[in-house]
Order: structure tokens, then sequence, then C-alpha cells
């Protein structure tokens, strides 16, 4: 297993007059689990949707393993190694827990569409393969005995662990979560913790991860990249993020004694999606 | 490799059945029926795969079933006398009337057989080249600025025909030069004198092969992709679904068996009508699959089924009078109560297991 590596470099985005984010680099490699905070429309998601393809960055480049991928449809993206979940649930609700997995095991598929219609011996290899890997990954996000359910009836925390299933079933090297905590009960969240550490063991991928919890986010990240109107204000570990000045101004709008206070001033504004 | 078989064998019998059983007992009642009934069935399926598994609206199914069928009438019409003299004769499964009309001397199998074949074939390429162009809008048009493109596709087609030249007729086909051929589509006249292959054999043929395209294409890599590019674009993509690429593929497959349907009504009927084959006739199509469901395969079917066959239960002049009405009606009520359709994304057998969804 080769390592990968993210690279972004000076990327700007501007919709009409308003800079969504501005000169923002990044580099995440394989093995490291990132943050990426920021109060409500500092540019965080906007970040995923340029890393992911669906936006084209005005300036700056974009870099997976030397290889530049901005300006590359998000299905080129996503198969050579970015995947991610979305901050607003984006499962195919009417189709099974299952299908939604199948259809990111998709890549994987090598028959085409002729060997699908006269289901030739490499349509059945195939289908067997992705059904397999599909049903290996619900059973490690204990979503195997819903597996025939449809994803749209799914319990809201079941529904973004499917977004992170699916966003694995792609063979990720880098992966990105969009607040895959949002919604979640205390008992659920601390699950997702234990979940996120033990894929980064078991996968070979690197997470970026979004997230307003601040407990989840400390817990959790090597590093923290802070995002305020479109622009990084800071970046360290977890401990350096807690006392940073302008963090704590950009989280209450004014100098602050204490990140406790931010971090429930973020919580009552809930979740966002 | 049996199972890969097992189903294409099983439509080939089935419409050796449905051409042999029908054919031998009848006065040409169910005959007439059953090709309506089946050339519906196609169009229905066909259209779902473009409407109910990649969700684009496409209204303008006609007009591929109009250029598929002008295109096999003419290649019968004049290809007929241009490749084999006088009218190939027709064999056995290309009897499009009761048996006891049959002369005795009748061949099982013909060459004239396998160049309706070809002549089939053939309405479905050309049906789905013209998919391919009117599926190239797909990738940067939505919702109803996509319908609206069909519907001026459906209506493109059908002025284009109207404004043909007249149709050569046979006695002066020698002096006529290629170009005479080529834009003698029948003006608004219709294109007639075709000569009929079209058996229940055929177009049951097709059915099967159509049918069984779609179910093997919902169970597959390929058709969960259109059918998450239905449910969420953005999301499709993300996945590594390569969505403009899936969405040209159902336009052309849906086209080619539009195309083939239209070369079926020609070769049934003996004539085609581009003026009957307008936008109503689209309309009527998508209201098949809304009802039956959509991307539900066999809710198609049986929509088609009913739907066909109801106007001939009843009154036949008073339901033509009020179709347009109870259409537009059934359609409205199915898009407030049941947005998907009657069975939505199921199957009538997903149903009796009393599961949920798409599963293969
Ligand atoms: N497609 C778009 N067109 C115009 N403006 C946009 C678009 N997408 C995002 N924006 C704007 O860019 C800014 C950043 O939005 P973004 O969604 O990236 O914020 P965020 O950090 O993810 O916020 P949140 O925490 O609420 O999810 C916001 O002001 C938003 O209104
Ligand atoms: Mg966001």
């Amino acid at each position: 297993m080769t390592a990968a590596k993210l690279e972004v470099q000076n990327v700007t985005k501007i919709f009409g007059g308003l800079t969504a984010v501005r000169d923002f680099s990044i580099v995440v490699e394989t093995g490291q689990l990132q943050g990426l905070i920021g109060p409500n429309g500092a540019g965080k998601t906007t970040c995923f949707n340029l890393l992911t393809g669906v936006y084209r960055p005005d300036a700056g480049k974009i870099l997976l393993n030397g290889k530049r991928i901005d300006g590359r449809r998000p299905s080129s993206i996503t198969s050579s190694g970015i995947a991610r979940t979305f901050q607003n649930i984006r499962l195919f609700r009417d189709l099974t827990v299952l299908d939604n997995v199948r259809v990111a095991c998709h890549l994987r598929a090598r028959h085409t569409l002729v060997g699908a219609l006269l289901r030739l011996p490499n349509h059945y290899r195939d289908e067997a393969h992705i059904r397999a890997h599909s049903i290996r990954l619900l059973e490690r996000f204990g979503l195997l005995d819903r597996s025939e359910e449809l994803a749209g009836n799914l319990p809201y925390g079941d529904q973004r662990r499917l977004e992170i299933a699916r966003a694995l079933a792609t063979d990720p090297k880098i992966l990105l979560l969009d607040e895959p905590a949002a919604g979640m009960n205390p008992a659920e969240k601390i699950a997702l913790k234990e979940l996120i550490r033990q894929l980064l063991k078991d996968f070979p991928v690197g997470i970026l991860l979004i997230e307003h919890d601040m407990d989840v986010v400390m817990d959790l990240c090597d590093r923290i990249t802070v995002l305020d109107y479109g622009q990084i204000i800071a970046t360290g570990k977890p401990e350096e993020i807690q006392c940073d000045e302008k963090v704590i101004e950009a989280y209450l709008g004014c100098p602050a004694h204490s990140v406790e206070e931010a971090v429930q001033k973020d919580l009552e504004r809930g979740t966002d999606v | 490799m049996i199972r890969s078989i097992f189903a294409p064998l099983m439509v080939l019998l089935i419409a050796i059945g449905v051409h042999g059983l029908v054919g031998r007992y009848d006065d040409g009642y169910w005959i007439n029926q059953l090709t309506i009934i089946g050339i519906a069935i196609i169009l229905a399926v066909s259209l779902n795969i473009v409407n109910g598994f990649t969700g684009q609206f496409s209204i303008g199914h006609a007009g591929f079933l109009s250029l598929g069928g002008y295109l096999a009438g003419s290649l019968l019409y004049y290809g007929s006398v241009m490749f084999f003299q006088t009218r190939p004769e027709p064999g056995f499964f290309s009897f499009t009337q009761p048996f006891d009309r049959m002369d005795p001397t009748i061949v099982w199998w013909g060459i004239g057989d396998l160049f309706f074949l070809c002549v089939c074939l053939s309405a479905g390429l050309f049906a789905a080249v013209a998919g391919l162009i009117v599926g190239l809008p797909s990738l940067r048009l939505r919702g109803d600025y996509l319908a609206i493109v069909t519907v001026g596709f459906g209506e493109i087609v059908r002025i284009l025909i109207e404004s043909s030249q007249r149709q050569v007729p046979l006695s002066r086909l020698n002096r006529a030069d290629g170009w005479d051929l080529v834009t003698g589509w029948g003006s608004a006249m219709g294109f007639n004198y075709i000569p009929k292959f079209g058996s229940l054999f055929w177009v049951y043929l097709f059915v099967g092969i159509t049918i069984l395209t779609a179910i093997r294409l919902k169970y597959s890599t390929h058709g969960r992709a259109y059918l998450s590019i239905r449910e969420d674009e953005i999301a499709a993509e993300a996945m590594g679904v390569r969505s403009t690429r899936y969405k040209i593929q159902a336009f052309v497959i849906s086209a080619f068996f539009a195309g083939i349907a239209g070369a079926l009504t020609a070769s049934s009927q003996g004539t085609i009508n581009a003026t009957e084959l307008a936008f109503m006739k689209s309309l009527e199509i998508v209201v098949i699959v809304v009802l039956g469901g959509m991307g539900s395969v066999s809710g198609a079917v049986l929509a088609a089924v009913v739907l066909t066959y109801l106007p001939e239960l009843l009154q036949a002049e008073t339901f033509a009078r009020y179709r347009l009405i109870l259409y537009a009606l059934v359609l409205i009520f199915v898009m407030i109560l049941r947005p998907r359709g009657l069975m939505g994304t199921r199957e009538v057998w997903d149903v009796f297991r009393r599961r949920r969804g798409v599963q293969g």
C-alpha cells in the first residue's frame, strides 16, 4: 500500500461578489485525521465541494499524489480516490440500504453494458464480488440487518453511518466527512467517534472531518484547520486551537475567556442541515 | 451459462406460442388487440428506462416511434422492390392474419423474414441515433426544461415528416431516383401500402426482448447507476457514477426500442401516419409509465395492458371523446397521491415477497 497525499494549494472560490473560500491550503495524508472547523457559513462545505469537483476553483491547485485533479468531473475525482459524505444527507432514498452501497461499488465493475444485458460470466463475477463487498461493509457498520430497507426509512443516525459506508465503498484514499455527527444523540456520537478511529486503523485512508461538535473534533483530530469568512485563521494541534485568540474571537464574535462558551454557543445553534 | 440463455429462450418460446395459438383460432380481433397491446408495452417499458430509471422527463417518445416507423415503412415498401424485385412473401412467422387465410404453400421461414428482422433493427438504430442527439441536452437541462426539449423534438419529427414528398407509387419506382425515395415519406397523407410482416411473433419477440433488457438492466451495476442518478445526481457522481454517459445511454436504449415499436406499428397496420403520432401519443405513453410506476418494469407492462385494453372494454367512441380528460385526471391524481406511480420502483414480485425497493 502506497501512502496517498492530497495537497490543496491556495484555492479560491468566488460566488458572485462573495469570496466563499480564499487562499485555502491544506495537506492530508494517509493515516491522518484532520479537522476542518469554523462558524456557520465559513466555507467548509465549499472546500469539500471544491475538492470533489462539484465546484471548479477560481484560483489555486488541487493535487492527489502529485497529479492535478481540479477541473475534473466529480465522478472522475472519485475514481482517482477521493470520497465524501454530505452535510445534508444525500442518500439514494428510494433504493435499499444494500443498493446504496452497491451503487458506490460501481467502479469495481469491469463488465460492459452488453455484458450485463447478455448476462455474460463477467457480469455474474462482478455482481457477486460487489455484493460480497457491500455486505462486508454493511456488517462493519452494523447495518446488515437493515440491508433490504429503503435508505430513506432509516433513522437519522443510521443514515449518517450509511453515508460513510457508501463513501468507503468507492475505495477512497482520502475520505471527506461533512458533519457526520450532526443530528446524532450523545450515545451515537460516542459510537461514531469509536467508528471513525477504527476506520483509520482498518482502511488505508486519510480523513478530513468537518464537525461542529467540538467534543468530537478535539477528541479525534491530530490536527485542526479553522476557517472564518473563507480564510484560514488558525491551524495546529487541538490544544493549540483551543487557546487560539483568533479562533475564540471568530466563534464568539468578540474576545472571550473560555472556549467552553464557544462550544456552548455552537451547540445551541444546533444542527444546520 | 444456463441462466443467461434461459430467459431469452423463454421469450422466443412465448413469442412462438402467442403467434401459434392466437393466429390459429381467430377471426383477427385478438391478433389486432394483442398487437396493439404489445406495441404499447414496448413503448411504455422503453420510456420507463429514461423517465423511470434515470428520472429524466421525456415527453417525446412518439418522435422515436415515428422515425422508426417511417424508416421501416420506406425500407419495406421501397426496399423490398429494390432488393427483391417483388415483395418477398412473408413466411409463417411473419404471417399477420389468421392462419385459415394462409396459402398452404407458405414457407416456415424465408428470406423475407430475415429482411424484416434487419428492417426492425435498422429502425431501432435509426431512432437510437436520434436518441443520442436528444440525449445530449439532458446533460445540461433538468426537469421541465428537458421535457420541453423532448416535446420540441417530437414536434420537429412530426412536422418534418408531414412536409416530406408524396409516396412514390410502385409502378413508377423504376423512374424515380434515390432522392425521391429518401424524401418520399408520404407527406401528411401518411405512408401506406407497407408490406405486412409485423405478426404477433415479431411483436411479442420484441416485447420479450424489451422487458428482458429493462429487467436485466435494472438488476445490474449499470441499471443501479441509472437509478442512483434519478435519486440524486450529485451523490451519484460522488460515488463515481458518470452521470452524463449513463443518461445518454438511457436515451439511446430507450429510443432504440421505440424505433422498433415504430417498425412493428408500420408493418402490422400496413400504414403509419406521423400526424397521429404527435404530442398526444407521447403523453399517452407518459401516462402509462407514470401510472405503472417510475422505474417499475412490471408496473409499466400492467399499465400498458390496462390502459390500452380499457377503451376496448368501454365503448370505444365514448371513450375516445373523453380519453384525454381521463388521461389528464389520471396523471393529476397519480402525481398528487403517488408521485412515483402505483408501483413506485417496486416490481410485482417485490410486493409478493413483501420486501421493498430494488434487489437482485
Ligand atoms: N452555490 C453557491 N452559490 C452562492 N453562494 C454559496 C454557494 N455555496 C455556498 N455559498 C456561500 O458560501 C459561504 C460558505 O458556505 P459553506 O456552505 O461552505 O459554509 P459552511 O462552512 O459549510 O457552513 P455550515 O457550517 O453552515 O455548513 C456561505 O456564505 C454560503 O452562503
Ligand atoms: Mg457546511
